[in-house]
């Protein structure tokens, strides 16, 4: 190993080492000098932080190694539960997504309509169909978001901006919607 | 200001940094090895995913000991706590998919470890001897038990290690020690000590490296340097 390489080594062990780094290392040719280098310096740390020294080197590393590629010895140990997983929340989303689709199906099955419920103006324009309610005149939409108290400022900006937009729909009708932003933003400055 | 008495146990007075230091902190920190999330744990087993059986072998080496401490808890003859590490990476190996990086890699693999040791003792009809959380996972102090039931030999064996790295920092260039020390007691990133000894951040690194190799020098030997 050359000192290069070590010095990256001994930055990983200060986890202070990025991605290339790491991937240098592993693709070392000689990785029983990596390994018993990483393997000294964890034991100095050990050592430099007496109080949690151990007396008596522990070293399974081999072991496991020759476990895993199948010439080693299988410890004979009784069938465990399974590994724990890591601790998630993930049963509350799921709850949650489930119990949604619960409502929508049952809200479909009974012929209920999220929108009517949600939306007057949309509820019309699910009765009338879209091309009809882009078609209508602003007094007919007007009294249900009048409702909501418009001043006479908006009113007159509302009003505009419903013509213009019932206009350019009767134009470009199957592209209303790029049309509709782009009208919202030029012409009507206030909005 | 100096370093903590912790840090200079065994190295006579020259063991100190710079005074005027403002960043020299009076306690130690946490260890850096107890630091929840560690970056190089997450590039070890994203490459264990890719099949990568030598970045295992890095996860193996940094956590063999605290693992095996952990079993010792549950187990007290040595060679079953041996298996049992054995089979605890075994089964984080197998496993490795399942772990996201919700939690740190060593809060995970310390959850299969106890439960190696739990199932085990179980099955063969014998009460847990001693309990861990999950909760522990981050700061316990590993290695009592085995520390308790060291033979005189290794007590004195460990005390001419400690000797031996206190002669061996001690005999750092100042500027190697401070770096090499900084991080080792304090904690600090590679960034904050060089903010402190005030040179860039690339030195620090080559600096701890020096001393560290320069320490490895002396304890090879010791140690079983190959």
């Amino acid at each position: 190993m050359d000192d290069r390489l070590k010095e990256t080594l001994s930055a990983m062990l200060d986890d202070q080492a990025d991605e290339l780094s790491v991937r240098r290392v592993l693709s070392h040719t000689e990785q029983q000098q990596v390994r018993s280098q990483w393997q000294r310096w964890h034991q100095l740390r050990e050592l430099l932080h007496e109080g949690q020294g151990r007396v008596e080197p522990i070293d399974v590393s081999h072991r496991v190694r020759q476990s895993l590629a199948g010439t080693g010895l299988t410890v004979d140990l009784p069938q465990p539960e399974p590994e724990p997983r890591e601790p998630t929340n993930w049963h509350w989303p799921a709850v949650a997504m489930v119990m949604a689709g619960l409502l929508v199906g049952f809200g479909m099955g009974t012929g209920w309509d999220i929108q009517q419920a949600e939306s007057p103006v949309l509820a019309r324009e699910a009765r009338l169909g879209p091309a009809e309610t882009a078609g209508a005149t602003s007094a007919e939409v007007m009294p249900e978001i009048a409702l909501q108290g418009l001043d006479e400022q908006q009113w007159e900006h509302l009003s505009r901006y419903l013509l213009e937009h019932a206009q350019h729909n009767s134009v470009a009708a199957g592209r209303g919607a790029v049309g509709y932003a782009r009208l919202a933003s030029v012409s009507t400055p206030a909005y | 200001m100096t370093l903590t008495e912790k840090q200079l146990a065994g190295p006579p007075a020259d063991h100190r940094v710079s005074p005027g230091n403002p960043s020299m902190t009076a306690e130690p920190s946490k260890r850096v090895e107890e630091l929840p999330d560690s970056q190089t744990d997450l590039q070890l087993v994203r490459k264990v995913r890719h099949g990568d059986r030598a970045a295992f072998d890095l996860l193996v080496i940094k956590y063999q000991s605290r693992v095996a401490s952990i079993i010792s808890r549950y187990v007290y003859d040595s060679q079953e706590v041996m298996d049992l590490a054995q089979e605890t990476f075994v089964k984080a190996y197998r496993a490795i998919d399942r772990f996201r990086g919700d939690s740190a890699f060593y809060t995970w693999l310390y959850r299969i470890a106890v439960n190696t040791a739990k199932n085990y003792l179980e099955a063969r009809g014998r009460r847990p001897q001693g309990s861990a959380d999950a909760a522990d996972a981050e700061n316990f102090d590993d290695g009592t038990r085995l520390r308790d039931t060291a033979s005189p030999e290794r007590e004195l064996q460990r005390d001419q290690l400690q000797q031996e790295l206190s002669r061996a920092i001690a005999a750092l260039p100042e500027e190697l020690r401070s770096a090499f020390l900084l991080r080792e007691y304090d904690g600090l990133s590679y960034e904050d000590i060089a903010r402190i000894l005030e040179c860039p951040i690339g030195t620090v690194r080559s600096r701890i490296f020096r001393a560290r190799d320069a320490v490895d020098r002396q304890l090879g030997p010791i140690l079983g340097a190959g």
